[in-house]
């Protein structure tokens, strides 16, 4: 692996291993949703500019707009769930409980 | 430029590894403004100057204007840092984690990207955004269609207790 590709790689690893193991925080797991994106994003970007497929460059944009729609989801669910809970902790959110 | 784009690599990397480690909410968005600086830094270091302010600019203009707002609701009196013995552990050990992988996986190798084609006279990704316009015009109406989505979708989730799309008693 070139740096680039391992910097992806490892970026996404990194994140989900974040989202996985550190649970208290809603805003935390968002932020690691976007670190994410972030690497996914990167890993499109860099996939089309090594080699030059200038006709996939607009993969990326478009997966930046849907990830968008994802973090407004969230940060709406996030906001709902601060004002029925009054915090955002992750243990508030059981759905066995609601 | 290889040098310059490894910086930048280590900054993207050290930027995730830090929102992974699970600070306080306000550290791990600035954080992730680093993070977002360091990959934008290695796109437009390999040619793709397009794709790295568009990722700046929606990255740092919109969402994180929105996260730094939320997390105002997750507001603590003592946010832990990254000093912080917990999380320092956390820290350490990613760190530890990310140079065994790298020393086992990577190359410190740079392969050029649009820059060192010599054939174009157009950028890479200014000649191919240029395809949302033309003959990808479908892809634009459907990522449009689906940010209006999801603005009815926040709208109605924010809504209220007793007749949002959230209905928690």
């Amino acid at each position: 692996m070139t740096v680039v590709h391992f910097t992806t790689a490892g970026t996404f690893m990194l994140s989900i291993t974040g989202l996985a193991l550190h649970r208290t925080h809603l805003v935390s797991a968002l932020l690691c949703i976007e670190g994410m994106m972030l690497a996914l994003f990167s890993a499109l970007a860099v996939s089309y500019q090594t080699p030059i497929h200038t006709n996939t460059s607009l993969q990326p944009i478009i997966m930046l707009a849907l990830a968008a729609c994802g973090a407004g989801a969230g940060l709406s669910l996030l906001v709902a769930s601060t004002r029925t809970h009054a915090s955002d902790h992750l243990h508030n959110l059981s759905l066995l409980k609601c | 430029m290889m040098y310059l784009i490894f910086l930048f690599s280590v900054c993207f990397v050290l930027g995730v590894l830090g929102v992974a480690a699970n600070p306080a909410p306000f550290f791990g968005a600035v954080a992730l403004v680093f993070g977002a600086l360091g990959c934008c830094g290695v796109l437009v270091g390999l040619g793709g100057s397009y794709i790295g302010i568009v990722l700046l600019l929606i990255y740092l203009g919109g969402m994180l204007v929105v996260v730094a707002y939320s997390v105002a609701l997750a507001a603590e009196p003592y946010p832990e840092a990254w000093v912080n013995h917990s999380v320092l552990m956390h820290v350490l050990g990613y760190v530890l984690l990310v140079l065994l992988v790298g020393w086992c996986f990577m190359e410190l190798f740079v392969e050029s990207g649009v820059d060192a084609a010599g054939f174009f006279s157009l950028r890479g990704d200014f000649s191919g955004v240029v395809l949302l316009f033309s003959m990808g015009g479908w892809l634009l109406l459907l990522s449009g269609w689906g940010l209006l989505l999801a603005l009815f979708v926040v709208l109605e989730l924010t809504r209220g207790r007793a007749r949002g799309g959230l209905r928690v008693p």
